[in-house]
């Protein structure tokens, strides 16, 4: 019996770190996108503070920054809303809307929606913390790239950017830890990662201890990742 | 000749008169201190020298050549800037180090990066890099940090900081080094190690721009003191003649509050 469970458990752990890893893959870039986004300083009415007469509606509208808006909305919406909400719309949505189920019956289909929803929600998450990540650099570090007479480029990767990875790695993996146990929320449109695989034992052989089992899969996998964030830690405390 | 030529620069924050009609010139080898309370305009306008603000008029000239002109729009283009900056090299109040940088590092960072704009730098790489990194341990030296130069900036002192910083600036060899308040960040016993560093230069004829709230280095080290009050230039005359006896009212209270204060009066941003 513990061999049954053993290989069950494996295949729902293979499925949850597929999800964890695609999940990291496009969320990771996609949320620095949008973290430029929610900095972005476009202002596409500023001309009219050259007008002679300054009429208040005319400054508020020279100060909108629509990029900006239109990305902190989403954000406010993505982080506002449960992950588990968000899924079911995603995948349930389209069928009741257009009577079009475009993610099909099939495991597949069902993994593709899990992802789209979770990329979109973490990267959410992740956008603040690289924007809280690059601002925390110093003004005086940009300028000190600049009366050195450096490009944007190059006061990007020669200095702010392994300052902005130093502060970002603890946010970081307090979020990628939680990604891990949120994993589990995709047994909701029926996508066998590790608890739902454990459930059959339950309910059909009487058994607890699968589900303990379960837990022990995730403490070893969040485990490791402590570990490895450890080490990049220790690798970038040598300056402060 | 002068090196340097600022001509009527006028600065505005919003409906905030920074800098107001703001001219000098500054001679070859001279040490120019520009002194004030907190608020005066001194900061900004060393920093519209540095193209770190855009003055909203005026004009600034190197060597005769014409680096910023508020009527000439060509002057103002963002990509020739990084050029022009080169002519002066900044010390900042808060030093502004690169934290993952030795200090040996932080001195060649940006003339390793300014060589690879050389034609023949992919020829003599070698030689470039070897040559850079003599001149910076020559510099270092120079302030006194031989043995600092792999030291990371957390474990320096402010003192030894503030020096690599002036250490990083010169490495360019810029024609004028300007200081933003450099010891305002640091103990009492620290400012004396940076203002000797800074009075060696001066006594090897560098060209300077010293924003300061230390009356009496301003005095026995530069040249002339310029007193700022409200974005204007108040006066502006021989060092040892505008600290000692100046002619105008606003500088001599200004003065007299400064004596009373311990001759430092808050190291607030200027």
């Amino acid at each position: 019996m513990f061999w049954e469970v053993t290989l069950a458990l494996l295949k729902g752990f293979g499925t949850a770190a597929e999800l964890f890893g695609l999940t990291l893959v496009f969320a990771l870039p996609l949320g620095l996108l949008i973290a430029f986004g929610s900095m972005s300083k476009w202002r596409p009415f500023r001309f009219l503070l050259n007008a002679k007469k300054k009429a208040e509606w005319k400054k508020r509208l020279a100060g909108f920054r629509p990029i900006k808006l239109i990305v902190d909305v989403i954000v406010w919406i993505i982080r506002g809303t449960p992950l588990m909400l968000q899924l079911m719309i995603i995948y349930f949505g389209p069928g009741l809307v257009w009577d079009n189920n475009i993610w099909g019956s099939s495991t597949g289909g069902r993994m593709t929606a899990t992802v789209i929803a979770f990329v979109i929600n973490y990267a959410c998450y992740f956008s603040v913390i690289y924007r809280g990540g690059i601002e925390g650099v110093p003004q005086g570090q940009r300028e000190a790239g600049e009366v050195l007479g450096m490009t944007r480029a190059q006061i990007f990767t020669k200095i702010t950017f392994l300052q902005t990875v130093k502060r970002i790695v603890p946010p970081m993996s307090n979020e990628i830890i939680t990604l891990v146990k949120d994993t589990s929320l995709a047994r909701i449109i029926a996508v066998t990662e590790l608890i739902k695989s454990s459930e059959p034992f339950m309910r059909i052989n009487g058994l607890i201890w699968p589900l303990f089992y379960t837990g022990v899969f995730y403490l070893i996998f969040v485990g490791a990742l402590t570990l490895l964030f450890n080490f990049i830690e220790r690798k970038l405390s040598y300056f402060k | 000749m002068a090196v340097l030529e600022v001509q009527n620069i006028e600065k505005n924050f919003g409906k905030t008169r920074v800098l107001r009609d703001i001219s000098f010139e500054l001679e070859q080898g001279q040490t120019l201190a520009i002194i004030g309370s907190s608020g005066s305009g001194k900061t900004t306008l060393l920093r519209c020298l540095n193209f770190l603000e855009e003055p909203d008029g005026g004009r600034i000239v190197v060597n005769g050549e014409t680096l910023f002109d508020a009527a000439d729009p060509a002057t103002r283009r963002e990509k020739e800037v990084r050029k022009k900056r080169l002519h002066f090299g900044m010390v900042f109040q808060a030093f502004n180090l690169f934290p993952q940088y030795t200090a040996l590092k932080n001195v060649m960072l940006a003339s390793e990066l300014l060589a690879k704009e050389l034609p023949n730098y992919k020829a003599n790489k070698k030689e470039i890099l070897a040559n850079i990194e003599r001149e910076a341990q020559a510099l270092l030296e120079k302030m006194g940090l031989a043995d600092r130069a792999s030291h990371y900036p957390h474990q320096l002192s402010g003192g030894q900081q503030q020096r690599v910083a002036i250490a990083r600036a010169m490495a360019l060899k810029p024609d004028i080094m300007c200081f933003d308040e450099p010891t305002s960040a640091l103990d009492p016993e620290l400012t004396g190690e940076v203002l000797r560093v800074i009075r060696g230069l001066a006594e090897q004829k560098t060209t300077m721009i010293i924003v300061t709230h230390e009356m009496a280095f301003a005095r026995d080290v530069a040249d002339q003191v310029i007193f700022m009050d409200d974005g204007v230039i108040v006066e502006h005359g021989p060092a040892r003649q505008v600290i000692e006896d100046p002619q105008e009212e606003r500088t001599q209270r200004f003065l007299a509050r400064s004596r009373e204060g311990g001759g430092s009066p808050s190291p607030v941003r200027g």
